[in-house]
């Protein structure tokens, strides 16, 4: 048997790999995935005060810093058992809408575009940013640039540090907005919708126009038919700071709706020997393997997840797109891995529509921004990162120490349907023994869709970590391993 | 102290609870205990990725970034001054992220003027990668602290 490992999947946080084993003929018997691991944040996290968690928890990871900051600050809330005032909760939904524009932008143009807007076959050198700016031109480059940043300036008006949040207060928030930063906000989110839609436009001339790409889409190695999930509000329409969690079946009907303070009666979470993460799975239906269909209880989280789950968005403009992508790749739910990046860009827009509600809100400069606390016992709290369904509980002692820490980050959630989507994909693409760089990116594409974090999946080092090679036979025994630093 | 001739940004780049990891912060936290205050010259940390790192030294002549780096043929605790490029440091090579290099390039094409000129590393070389978070940082990197504040200190006292 012969192994070939990509090793490491280029433009993601943390060191993944993937191992494919053919067998004789050359074709594809398996692939996995596996990512190392850092260890102890949940113990790392006991005795501290709780109040510091919001701090910590965003120092998780570089890359999501404001989606641990709210789940972290709306578990505060509930294990003080306050209810911030509307005004704080509109200025954090503001907030979090920034941090979505800016993400999901980097993810379109910088991380899994380049794969359609220079070609899944382009030279690996290619397929990036600059080779965006290459083919589209430098002004849309500009365009790409200004509002990623107008997204990162609104999450630093509103969180009081550029990088990292320091504004998220059990019962509220520490700051409120002035009108000349409304002002500020109004602009910049203005020409962020209209950024999001000439991004959608853009999406229609370079993908969907271009039979390739749209039959790629469409292919088998790129479809997976498991249960989605995503956090939805009470009319089921897509929302990223609140609600309650949804799950639906392969039919799109609804299989479950509930609060997060249900998630551990609802989500089970799977130890595989060959794998460093865990793969939640939905407890009733049972672990079945790495497998999808009705039977099976893994889901999938993030964009696409998320617009599976709903029932639609919240937003106009945003809807019309929603509906757009359902009518044009064939009714709900959508299973192709690929049209991960389209949902993206649909709630890029929702998020320009939804911060302009927002920031238009009188309410939005009333003082009233934060609630007196009560007595600390236990908390849940949920958002949905750019990534997918974000959980985080506490439990307080009852001088409102940490006494115990269980998070469930998105792309722990994503963990089995990415592994399966990434074997698929190898088994789609190689045949015969033949391998290139373009047959490996078509791989790597299936991964990279997810945008996937493993920062935080398994608490991996950004930048750099030793790696571990492990070789299985036709038995699953593991026959070797290599440590490569 | 006077101020410096060159408008500079020294920015100690790492997670501070991911022990080794975070060593650039601590390096920085050391400095300003020395009552590092001279004019026009800032001195932050961050535990970012390429883009915002960007955005953070733009509009400076000079940037001075303290990272943990490693390297096969240096020791752990070994701290070395290196120009951007030459070295991968651990947190202007975030995958997810661009690059700091690259985030340079993609600047410099869309017309970009205000990348400092002058942008150097000083890394300080980690033995074992952390595979655990923790505040407290290993015998032999927690020794390089006082060398690389000097090293930075050296290199603000060279170019004025």
């Amino acid at each position: 048997m012969k192994t070939v490992t990509i090793d490491p999947i280029t433009r993601l946080e943390g060191h993944g790999k993937i191992s494919i084993f053919l067998n004789d003929q050359g074709n594809v018997d398996n692939a996995y995935l596996q990512i190392p691991e850092l260890r102890g944040f949940e113990r790392f996290s006991e005795g501290r005060r709780a109040e510091d968690m919001p701090q910590i928890t965003s120092r998780i990871c570089g890359v999501c810093p404001v989606a641990h900051h709210f789940a972290s600050t709306k578990t505060l809330d509930d294990a003080f058992n306050v209810e911030p005032p509307s005004t704080a909760k509109k200025l954090r939904e503001l907030m979090y809408m920034g941090y979505i524009m800016y993400d999901h932008i980097l993810h379109f143009y910088y991380l899994g575009g380049p794969d359609f807007v220079v070609g899944p076959d382009a030279p690996a050198p290619k397929r990036n940013i600059l080779g965006v700016i290459e083919k589209a031109g430098v002004e849309i480059g500009k365009k790409v640039i200004k509002h990623r940043a107008y997204g990162q300036k609104i999450t630093s008006i509103l969180g009081g540090k550029a990088t990292h949040p320091v504004c998220g207060l059990p019962g509220g928030i520490s700051k409120g907005l002035d009108k000349e930063e409304v002002n500020n906000i109004k602009h910049m989110v203005k020409s962020s919708i209209d950024f999001a839609e000439f991004s959608l436009k853009l999406f229609d001339d370079i993908v969907l126009e271009n039979k390739d790409y749209v039959d790629l889409i469409k292919s088998d190695p790129y479809q997976l038919d498991t249960y989605n999930m995503g956090l939805v509000d009470d009319n089921n329409k897509v929302n990223f700071y609140d609600g309650k969690i949804r799950v639906t079946d392969q039919k799109a009907k609804e299989y479950i709706k509930f609060d997060v303070k249900d998630y551990f009666k609802i989500i089970e979470e799977r130890v595989e020997e060959w794998s460093y993460m865990k793969f939640p799975y939905l407890k009733d239906l049972g672990w079945k393997g790495l497998t999808d269909g009705k039977e099976s209880g893994i889901y999938r989280v993030g964009p696409l997840g998320r617009l599976n789950a709903a029932d639609g968005m919240a937003t106009p403009k945003a809807e019309k797109e929603y509906k757009r992508m359902f009518e044009t790749l064939g009714g709900k739910p959508v299973n192709s891995t690929l049209a991960f990046h389209w949902a993206r860009l649909i709630e890029l827009l929702y998020a320009t529509e939804r911060a302009e509600e927002l920031i238009n809100d009188p309410e939005i400069t009333s003082k009233k921004i934060r609630n007196p606390v009560g007595e600390p016992d236990e908390g849940f709290g949920v958002v949905e990162a750019a990534r997918g369904t974000l959980i985080h509980h506490y439990k307080l002692t009852k001088k409102g120490l940490i006494e115990k820490a269980n998070l469930i980050v998105a792309t722990t959630n994503n963990a089995g349907a990415i592994t399966m989507s990434v074997r698929d994909a190898a088994k789609g693409v190689i045949t015969n023994g033949k391998i290139n760089d373009g047959i490996l990116n078509k791989v790597e594409m299936a991964f990279r869709a997810y945008d996937p974090c493993f920062a935080c999946a398994t608490h991996t080092l950004p930048g750099g970590m030793q790696l571990q090679i492990d070789i299985y036979n036709n038995r699953k025994e593991k026959i070797k391993t290599f440590n490569q630093g | 102290m006077k101020e410096s001739k060159k408008k500079t940004i020294i920015l100690g780049i790492g997670n501070p609870i991911l022990s080794d990891d975070g060593v650039g912060i601590h390096v920085i936290e050391e400095l300003k205990k020395k009552k590092f205050d001279i004019p026009g010259i800032t001195v932050d940390s961050a535990f970012t990725g390429g883009m915002n790192l960007l955005d953070m030294i733009v509009d400076h002549d000079r940037a001075i970034l303290v990272d943990a780096i490693k390297r096969n043929d240096k020791k752990p605790g070994d701290v070395g001054v290196y120009p951007i490029g030459e070295v991968s440091a651990f947190h202007t090579t975030n995958p997810h992220d661009l690059s700091l290099p690259q985030a340079i390039d993609m600047a410099k094409r869309l017309g970009e003027k205000r990348i400092p000129k002058d942008i150097r590393i000083v890394g300080i070389n980690l033995g074992e990668l952390p595979t655990e978070f923790g505040e407290n940082l290993s015998p032999e990197i927690l020794n390089s602290i006082p060398k690389a504040v000097k090293a930075v200190e050296k290199e603000i006292k060279k170019d004025g």
